[in-house]
């Protein structure tokens, strides 16, 4: 305990119950109150390991959907860029429906036209399936409705404003 | 006479101790290369775990290679496991296993290497200077304006990106202590406020081993477990945070309670100087309740009062009514998320995209209750020292916006603390956020 205060100090307190009062140190009694804490702090504890392992595995899946869809990307358009964006909520967070776009031709980022597929199920040979896909013009925003035309495959139907 | 055969005459007590000896040797060994490794390769740039700096350690580049998320990873999990290692062996042999002089050295070491070393993991050293620059040289208030309102001024674009919009949240004390020295140019500086975090660490670490003695805990396992804590000098120490200045003047105050005589002028200086420190960063202001409720005098309380009213007028003076308006910047920050922080990874494992302000709420309430219950435990006879470190934990844990750092705060409180508890709960938050960090290296991004 730190230091105890001046047992005068206790006077102006006297009028209070006692379970009331201040107390310089803790009552020897005080031992179930630390075994409540110490099992609710337990049970947080476990909580938020569960959560942090769960949040690892989580994002351990998005990284290796990442490398795939980037991989299927480049496989599927031929060109073997660097810049290539993959968005994969734009279907729900527990979606796996990944949208991954990049140029068309060679060129900074975003300065040419775009090609965003569809990608889905799980990973052979390091690469996923392409469910279809759109094109957006230069330096807009890839996923936003009204700049997507050329809709391709099943799953872009009704996807394109144009 | 060989080795061996001297070796078997020595008692076996003194054999044991040789061999712990040369095990903290060799785990203070691992832990300085581990650091060794990270400091030269963020020096060779083009890392997204190192920002942006003005060119202060150029003759470190070329040395080392790129530093990627595995090796920094690695480094890390080494320096976490030396560090483990050591603090069992000070549990165990205290100064048999490990002497001051070898403790000196190496925390030495590590804080020379930072400091001739980039800045590591975080731009808000280069906020810091930007705020003072506002001030000093462009005549900009920053408590009104962020570092966009400097595009021209050199540092602006070292300054991180989410943050160019965004005025200081930092106390009108170091905003004011900040700003000579951007006199001294960019460089001059960012070695300024480098020195400054090396100078408040190591005042902290001295705190921590004073007040360690002082309440009968050994100093030296109080020391290690801080000094050679690898968020407390890789991402606090690396990256120059005032967190660490906060530090100080948190274990200055404590020190001076504990030798404190009740009544005494010095309980009122310890308040003034958690309200001083609370001007630098705000949370530490948490600690005042907590201390008096555990005096019960009238001495922190006159102490907070002075304190408050002179940083207020000084605040105003200087910056005007948003210099002093703390609660507006602690919103502003209340609502922002990280993907460390706990509120994120729970939102996530209930199938949530992320933190609804529904849960700001609900952790807002978890942390009044938490804090209501330690108020009650300090004026029924618990530790006020204790009660501030559970009330920092909790507040970094129901922080939506969690950094490395920000599990640092309870860490000097919980080594000096006699409820163990506190400290076996922050090394485990903190062991947490580490394990958050370990997705790049069990699936590493091209």
């Amino acid at each position: 305990m730190s230091e105890p205060a001046a047992g005068a100090q206790h006077d102006r307190w006297a009028r209070l119950p006692a379970r009331l009062r201040p107390r310089d140190t803790e009552l020897q009694g005080a031992g179930n109150v630390r075994l409540i804490e110490t099992t609710l702090l337990l049970l947080i504890a476990l909580a938020l390991a569960i959560a942090t392992i769960n949040d690892d595995a989580r994002q351990v899946g998005i990284n290796h959907r990442l490398i795939a869809d980037l991989r299927t990307w480049r496989t599927y358009t031929g060109h073997d860029y660097k810049n290539v964006g993959v968005e994969q909520q734009l279907f729900g967070i527990s979606s796996t429906r990944d949208v991954t776009c990049g140029n068309t031709s060679r060129g900074a980022p975003d300065s040419h036209a775009q090609i965003c597929l569809i990608i889905d199920g799980p990973t052979r040979g390091g690469t996923r399936q392409v469910l279809g896909g759109w094109y957006v013009p230069p330096y807009v925003q890839h996923n936003d409705y009204r700049y997507r035309y050329g809709c391709f495959g099943p799953a872009a139907r009704g996807l394109c404003a144009r | 006479m060989s080795v061996a055969v001297e070796s078997e005459r020595l008692p076996a007590g003194v054999r044991s101790e040789r061999r712990q000896a040369a095990l903290a040797s060799l785990l203070g060994a691992l832990l300085l290369a581990a650091l060794l490794e990270i400091a030269i390769d963020a020096a060779s740039g083009h890392s997204p775990l190192i920002p942006r700096s003005p060119d202060t350690d150029g003759w470190l580049k070329g040395v080392g290679e790129h530093l990627g998320f595995r090796i920094f990873l690695i480094a890390l999990l080494v320096s976490c496991g030396a560090y483990a290692g050591l603090l069992a062996l000070a549990a165990r042999a205290g100064a048999v296993a490990i002497s001051k002089r070898f403790a000196i050295w190496l925390i030495g070491l590590i804080h020379l290497i930072l400091f001739v070393g980039p800045v590591l993991l975080s731009t808000d050293v280069f906020s810091y200077i930007a705020y003072a620059r506002m001030g000093v040289v462009h005549g900009i208030n920053p408590y009104t304006h962020g570092p966009l309102s400097i595009v021209g001024d050199p540092i602006f674009h070292d300054v991180g990106s989410d943050w160019v919009r965004t005025a200081t949240a930092y106390g009108p004390i170091y905003t004011l202590l900040s700003y000579p020295l951007a006199l001294l140019g960019v460089a001059g500086a960012l070695w300024a406020m480098k020195l400054w975090a090396s100078l408040a660490s190591i005042a902290t670490l001295i705190l921590v081993w004073r007040c360690a003695r002082i309440r009968g805990l050994e100093p030296m396992f109080a020391l290690l477990a801080v000094a050679l804590n690898p968020l407390y000098y890789i991402y606090g120490l690396g990256g120059a945070h005032n967190d660490l200045i906060m530090l100080a003047a948190m274990m200055f105050a404590v020190s001076l309670t504990l030798v404190a005589r009740p009544g005494s002028r010095r309980e009122g200086e310890a308040a003034a100087v958690i309200v001083a420190g609370a001007l630098v960063k705000a949370t530490l202001g948490v600690l005042l309740p907590f201390m008096i409720v555990s005096r019960r005098r009238l001495a922190p309380v006159v102490g907070t009062l002075v304190a408050i009213a002179a940083g207020a007028l000084i605040g105003f003076i200087a910056f005007g009514i948003h210099g002093i308006d703390i609660v507006a910047a602690l919103n502003r920050d209340a609502a922002l998320v990280s993907t460390d922080s706990f509120a994120n990874e729970i939102a996530h494992l209930f199938g949530k995209p992320g933190v609804f302000p529904v849960d700001h709420d609900l952790l807002k309430a978890g942390l009044v209750i938490v804090f209501v219950h330690l108020l009650w435990r300090t004026w029924r006879g618990y530790d006020w020292i204790a009660a501030s470190g559970w009330t920092l934990l909790a507040i970094s844990v129901t922080s939506t916006w969690l950094l490395a750092w920000y599990t640092l705060w309870p860490l000097p409180l919980a080594v000096i603390s006699r409820d163990r508890r506190l400290l076996v709960a922050t090394l485990a938050v903190q062991g947490l956020f580490v394990i958050h960090q370990l997705s790049p290296l069990l699936a590493p991004v091209q």
